[in-house]
């Protein structure tokens, strides 16, 4: 997972700390994760520190700004790209699909 | 289910007059709306002790859960809700992430479901007071609906579960049985991929339920 090297480049947790937090969660219940995360503790137990961002950008958007998300299943391709951008160090988002595109679910799963 | 797939809902009502309708919008939820977010709600949030999501870190949760998800070679569904102020501009007033193909929480059928692992909702009142939002919308059915319609347009037919936070307390399970979601039963099994013991807070909407729920809203697409 290439993805696990961009944790490196704005956050101090070594990569091997990441990789070894990210397999260590997978084995909890995701359940177990809502409760740590709402009881505060899960910066205890996954060392990533993003980066915090210079500018916030504006509070508010133009509507023709927005790029809206499909409400169909994403291609692979299109939700590499989206964990690609929830890491800081990707700050390209990716082209979303308009919600008006149409593609089949036989499609939208193949590969997936 | 409607021939054509869904698309998400458009407009919620207010949730001080639900008479008046608010447009909202959906998005694809990047690293900088939960550096937003964490930035300009949530330390706002962390205050109210009522708040199930009052330590939620958007941006440590949104790489947590793609990788945790990827190690289970699962893909998660992060959302954005905005909704648009008084300045006809669009604010970010929810965030969500659901995981697509995890097992359906009703044991006695071996299905695939979206799960809905975090809903936040921004608080109405700050809304109003910090960023000119005069008429904050209703976004629990909505944040619900989005669920529902990802799984029916994904082939799975509707079927949502989710597992309600301690910290949201018995209000957080009426909230979600208000909304119309089935609460299983404390006795009932889970499926065993879900590793966890039933403690009564877990929530399901089947086929026709969904339907049902998605139908009600449909003028609002």
């Amino acid at each position: 997972m290439s993805e696990f090297l961009k944790l490196e480049a704005d956050a101090p947790a070594t990569l091997g700390a990441v990789v070894e937090a990210v397999t260590r969660l997978s084995t909890y219940p995701e359940a177990e994760l809502l409760e740590l995360v709402s009881r505060g503790r899960i910066r205890e137990l996954f060392p990533f520190r993003p980066t915090r961002p210079t500018d916030l950008g504006s509070d508010s958007v133009a509507e023709e700004d927005l790029i809206e998300a499909s409400a169909m299943p994403l291609s692979p391709e299109h939700q590499a790209a989206l964990i690609q951008s929830s890491l800081p160090s990707a700050a390209k988002p990716p082209r979303a699909t308009p919600s008006r595109t149409r593609r089949t679910t036989k499609k939208a799963y193949s590969g997936g | 289910m409607s021939a054509q797939p869904r698309r998400f809902t458009r407009t919620a009502p207010s949730k001080a007059d639900r008479t008046h309708s608010v447009d909202i919008r959906m998005t694809d939820m990047l690293a900088s709306d939960a550096a937003w977010w964490d930035a300009r709600l949530g330390p706002k949030h962390a205050r109210n002790r009522t708040r199930a999501d009052r330590f939620w870190a958007w941006s440590v949760l949104l790489p947590l859960c793609h990788l945790v998800q990827l190690a289970k070679r699962r893909y998660c569904r992060p959302l954005v809700v905005w909704a648009r102020a008084d300045s006809g501009r669009f604010v970010r007033v929810g965030m969500s992430i659901f995981i697509e193909h995890y097992p359906y929480l009703d044991v006695r059928r071996r299905l695939d479901s979206y799960f809905i692992w975090f809903m936040s909702a921004a608080d109405p009142a700050l809304l109003k007071s910090d960023f000119g939002m005069t008429r904050p919308p209703a976004l629990g059915r909505v944040l619900l609906d989005n669920a529902i319609v990802l799984s029916q347009n994904a082939g799975l037919r509707g079927r949502i579960g989710l597992h309600a936070a301690a910290a949201g307390g018995k209000a957080l399970l009426s909230l979600y049985a208000a909304c119309g979601l089935t609460n299983l039963a404390p006795t009932a099994p889970l499926p065993a991929e879900v590793k966890r013991k039933n403690d009564g807070r877990f929530f399901i909407a089947d086929e026709a339920h969904a339907e049902t729920l998605a139908a009600l809203l449909d003028p609002r697409r």
